[in-house]
């Protein structure tokens, strides 16, 4: 905790320094803090294409460096920087034609989940793509980039309410498809 | 809910999360391609606020009824010119506001 706000308070300087003395050498220690996170967030957005992510993190650096004055330091930069990265996603999926994702949709619904899974990676894979969108979303930017519910809602723009309830739902559907992987989980426990 | 098999499932979820990607000369490509950012001018808007009002002040000056209307309010006297002149500057009045709200939204 108290580490988290003394990197806010180190983000909230550079920021001020980068204003202040139109500092380029502070913008880029802030890009090299928070790149490595907005990249990784980009990838799981874009499911893993690294040159389309790559393209999005720079959008979303270049935004943040004409826009820096519209930080008000009411969210971390962190955050800011996440919900910037979010909106030039969604702006490059609208772009794509429609016909593509649903076709994409129902060749994930058309592949029959193996009888005996041998590999939880991949299961795993499976069954975060059978999730809805904004479950695979929400479980993101809540559980594995570790954003509090309030964040993730600033960062996708939704209601509190909504993201908790897609987290839950999220939870509950990969606690079922994964059943078996906690059952030989709990056996090798109990063993 | 079972909170340990939430648990669970959450340890299961970051386990599968790469965690941050590596610079390997993203920053450096990045800094060299940064535009120079534009400083905000504030002389352009007054300037523009300036020529509107004098531009809106000749067009309403041969009118008499403006003429009418500042001499009734100045004197005091609440004539029905009088206080269209008032509720023109008000509506100028609101409009600016207006406008000063939705910039101060947008920023």
């Amino acid at each position: 905790m108290a580490d988290s706000a003394a990197e806010a308070r180190v983000d909230r300087t550079l920021v001020a320094r980068t204003l202040l003395g139109d500092d380029r050498n502070a913008f880029e220690q802030l890009l090299r803090r928070h790149q490595g996170m907005v990249r990784a967030q980009l990838r799981r957005l874009v499911h893993g294409d690294v040159a389309a992510a790559d393209d999005l993190a720079q959008e979303t650096f270049i935004l943040a460096w004409r826009k820096l004055d519209q930080f008000r330091g009411d969210a971390r930069f962190s955050t800011w920087l996440y919900r910037i990265a979010y909106s030039c996603f969604l702006q490059a999926h609208r772009k794509k034609s429609p016909q593509v994702d649903n076709a994409s949709e129902g060749e994930t619904e058309r592949v029959p989940a193996p009888e005996h899974a041998m590999d939880l990676q991949l299961d795993f894979e499976r069954a975060m793509r059978r999730l809805s969108e904004p479950e695979q979303t929400v479980l993101l930017h809540c559980v594995q980039m570790g954003l509090s519910h309030e964040e993730a809602a600033y960062v996708l723009a939704m209601p509190l309410g909504t993201v908790k309830t897609h987290a839950t739902r999220g939870k509950a559907k990969l606690k079922t498809w994964l059943a078996a992987w906690h059952g030989a989980a709990d056996e090798e426990q109990t063993a | 809910m079972n909170p340990s098999r939430d648990d669970a499932i959450e340890s299961l979820l970051r386990s599968q999360f790469d965690g941050p990607v590596r610079d390997e000369g993203f920053s450096e490509q990045l800094m060299q391609r940064l535009p120079h950012r534009r400083r905000r001018v504030a002389w352009p808007v007054w300037g523009g606020m300036l020529v509107g009002a004098a531009a809106c002040w000749l067009a309403l000056l041969p009118s008499p009824l403006v003429d009418a209307g500042w001499h009734d309010w100045a004197g005091g006297h609440w004539t029905a010119s009088a206080v269209a002149v008032l509720a023109a500057m008000l509506g100028m009045a609101l409009l600016a506001l207006a406008w000063g709200v939705a910039e101060a939204d947008d920023r």
